[in-house]
């Protein structure tokens, strides 16, 4: 092998990786938490919604969750446009990623409403609480601390999924290894690192989810 | 089943795994190698008209493949072209997945680093391009304009040094999205080629590239790995001898529309 | 440059989206066989094996697919193995579905009760007879659904070899983009072939699992 390794570059490169990250971790934090409301919304819709209402959402989960990221990407970004529809590649990023999590969470999220048994709902009623106060103390609040952990699982494929949105220029960690390897012509160590990056982020995202999660639902033990 | 023949189903896994994950190993490099595979392995582009691009059979044609076709020939070896973009084309080298870069590659001192380059085959200006309202005639005009461009060409990094400021570069990964970036009106100019930008413009898109100022002549080489100098010397004088004999003329006015510039 | 009608346009999809299939076929197969290792490793009694195979999960579970493309296209050469871009990007596809595949079996084997093990090592079985006339075929019937299901995965996961420079369905659709300006249609289309060939696979998955569960029910 006569290839030798040289990080020589991360010196005069650093502040483009940082930026990087701050842009991923952006785009992780709003696809995160309106993903996860459009997600709730999409889910009350598919279990509880009038009949087109239901059909339009099962048409959007069922046609999001069987393309690929990419191509979502590329419509939104360069498709949309000859629809007089144009959004910035930030802008493009983080509606592909809402809607993209916003699809998984739905099914995640009414798999998990489903799983509550129906007398609990019953209980609920007759506590004299109101149906809102029930569906949220009985239904939602569960269910959402029994899929956390599927949901959180979904977050960070996201987040590892938002690599590609260097693709239509948006400057994530994904684009600040792509920029210095052209830059710098040392691909291998580009990626490298910038892979490492990567798992350290999902790691620390799947510890604060884990935590989150104790936060939001305290007082109630975990299954 | 008995427990043996478990076990050898399980390692005839493994070996198919094994094998797949073995690859073939590199050969002896630069010319040798290329006459020993029989196959000369070239980096072209397909989305870089006229240099490279499909028709609607989606086979490679331009100045770049018919150059590369025309070297494979003189060598006497079979040719495979190997797609490229513009932000992988030198890895593409480094990491001996093809032998030559026959990409529009421009010459500048970052990359003469890393690898060689051949005497020119072609002529390439690039510049800026965009509508003609946009008001843009020099560099300062970018002021405030966004600007796509191919990430890691000679534009990118001519353009990185001498644009204004708070002018936007947008760079993409390749020049199929620097293109689409300015059709559907992400960016307000493009930085590109001359050629690249007429070829466009001869297609009647919805957004035109109209020049609006040079950046810098920058003619094609062909690439290879450093420190090849049969390579090096076996492709120069196919170039020269391309020159002296006309067919290389024939390829500039069959892309370009004109003949060889006197200067390469 | 010739102008390209409609059917030109989908003919072209058409004819890269046999590689989306090949190279799909390509990693599900060869991401099984890889898996298959994996979860013999993740369930074996040596804890270096269990160890090693969960690192294995973490490490192409916690990065991106397109990152792991990147280092298995610009890696090999480094150490002097020269790859063509389909094999790199195959690898790259059988390591990280073996990862998933792996995990997701691991899952299934281990809903197979505890008191298996030991009721059919009370037989005298081996560990290997044990896992292969008493844990796997149980193990297999749970995990056809999510098998099934990660084939999707696999579908989509295909397109990032289109950055690396592999023309299959995605890279046709940017290249037919560029000669024809049109992105609305192209990509419109593009996604339509994505989900005719996802979605059936989906509702597989789907009308699998439901069938299972009845039949659970029934216990």
């Amino acid at each position: 092998m006569t290839y030798t390794f040289n990080f020589d570059w991360i010196a005069q490169y650093w502040p483009v990786i940082v930026k990087g990250i701050l842009i991923t971790l952006e785009l992780t934090f709003v696809g995160g938490v309106v993903g996860i409301l459009l997600g709730i919304l999409c889910a009350f819709v598919k279990l509880y919604g009038a009949a087109p209402l239901r059909f339009v959402v099962g048409a959007y989960v069922e046609l999001i969750r069987n393309t690929p990221f990419l191509v979502q990407l590329f419509f939104i970004f360069f498709g949309l446009p000859a629809l007089g529809v144009r959004l910035g590649e930030l802008e493009a990023a983080n509606i592909a990623m809402v809607v993209n999590l916003g699809a998984y969470a739905c099914e995640i999220i009414r798999a998990g409403i489903q799983a509550t048994p129906k007398g609990q709902f019953e209980a609920g009623v007759s506590l004299a609480m109101t149906r809102l106060e029930t569906f949220r103390h009985v239904v939602l609040v569960p269910s959402l601390q029994r899929i956390w952990p599927a949901l959180s699982s979904q977050l960070v494929i996201v987040m590892l999924g938002s690599a590609v949105v260097s693709q239509i220029a948006a400057e994530d960690l994904t684009y600040a290894a792509n920029f210095i390897q052209s830059r710098t012509f040392r691909a291998f160590e580009a990626y490298f690192v910038s892979t490492l990056i990567y798992l350290v982020l999902a790691i620390v995202l799947r510890q604060a989810m884990a935590g989150l999660g104790v936060l939001i639902f305290p007082r109630r033990s975990s299954r | 089943m008995n427990r043996r023949h478990f076990i050898a189903r399980l390692a005839g896994i493994a070996l198919v795994a094994a094998t797949a994950l073995a690859g073939q190993h590199a050969a002896a490099a630069g010319l040798d190698a290329v006459e020993q595979r029989g196959t000369l392995r070239v980096a072209v582009p397909q989305d870089f008209p006229p240099f490279g691009s499909v028709g609607t059979d989606m086979t490679p044609q331009g100045y770049d493949i018919d150059m590369a076709k025309l070297i494979a020939d003189k060598i006497g070896v079979k040719l495979e072209l190997v797609p490229v973009t513009s932000a992988n084309r030198i890895p593409y080298l480094q990491t001996d997945k093809v032998d030559l870069v026959i990409s529009s590659l421009g010459k500048n001192a970052e990359r003469e680093a890393v690898i060689d380059f051949s005497d020119a085959y072609a002529p390439f200006y690039n510049g800026v391009f965009g509508p003609k309202d946009s008001g843009v005639s020099k560099p300062e005009d970018l002021s405030g304009k966004t600007v796509g461009v191919t990430r890691g060409s000679v534009e990118d990094l001519e353009l990185s040094k001498i644009a204004p400021s708070d002018a936007t570069l947008k760079r993409y990964e390749d020049n199929n999205g620097t293109i689409s970036a300015f059709l559907s009106d992400q960016v307000d100019v493009v930085a590109t080629g001359n050629v690249v930008a007429a070829a466009i413009l001869a297609k009647n898109p919805p957004r035109k590239p109209e020049p609006l100022f040079l950046i810098k002549n920058s003619p094609c080489y062909v690439g290879m790995s450093k420190n090849e100098p049969k390579l090096m010397e076996k492709v120069n004088a196919i170039v020269a001898e391309a020159k002296k004999d006309g067919s290389l003329d024939a390829i500039s006015e069959k892309w370009l529309g004109v003949k060889l510039p006197e200067d390469i | 440059m010739t102008d390209f009608t409609l059917w030109d346009i989908a003919r072209n999809l058409l004819l890269a989206l046999r590689w989306t299939v090949l190279l799909s076929l390509v990693s599900f197969v060869g991401g099984g066989l890889v898996g298959l290792l994996i979860l013999f490793a993740r369930i074996a009694r040596p804890r270096a094996l269990r160890v090693a195979a969960k690192l294995y999960i973490e490490l192409f579970q916690g990065t991106p697919l397109l990152m792991q493309l990147f280092l298995a296209f610009f890696g090999f050469g480094l150490f002097g193995v020269s790859v063509p871009a389909w094999l790199a990007a195959g690898i790259a596809l059988i390591l990280w579905a073996a990862a998933f595949l792996g995990e997701i079996w691991r899952g299934c084997v281990e809903a197979i009760a505890r008191g298996q093990w030991e009721a059919s090592a009370s037989l005298g079985m081996s560990r290997f007879e044990q896992m292969r006339h008493v844990i796997l075929p149980q193990a297999l019937k749970i995990a056809v659904p999510p098998t099934v299901g990660f084939s999707v995965q696999v579908v989509k996961g295909t397109a990032l070899t289109s950055i690396i420079g592999f023309v299959e369905l995605t890279k046709a659709g940017t290249i037919v983009t560029n000669a024809t300006f049109q992105p609305f249609t192209v990509y419109g289309l593009v996604a339509l072939f994505y989900f005719a060939l996802c979605w059936p696979l989906s509702l597989t998955s789907q009308a699998l699992e439901r069938k299972l569960n009845v039949s659970h029910s029934h216990y």
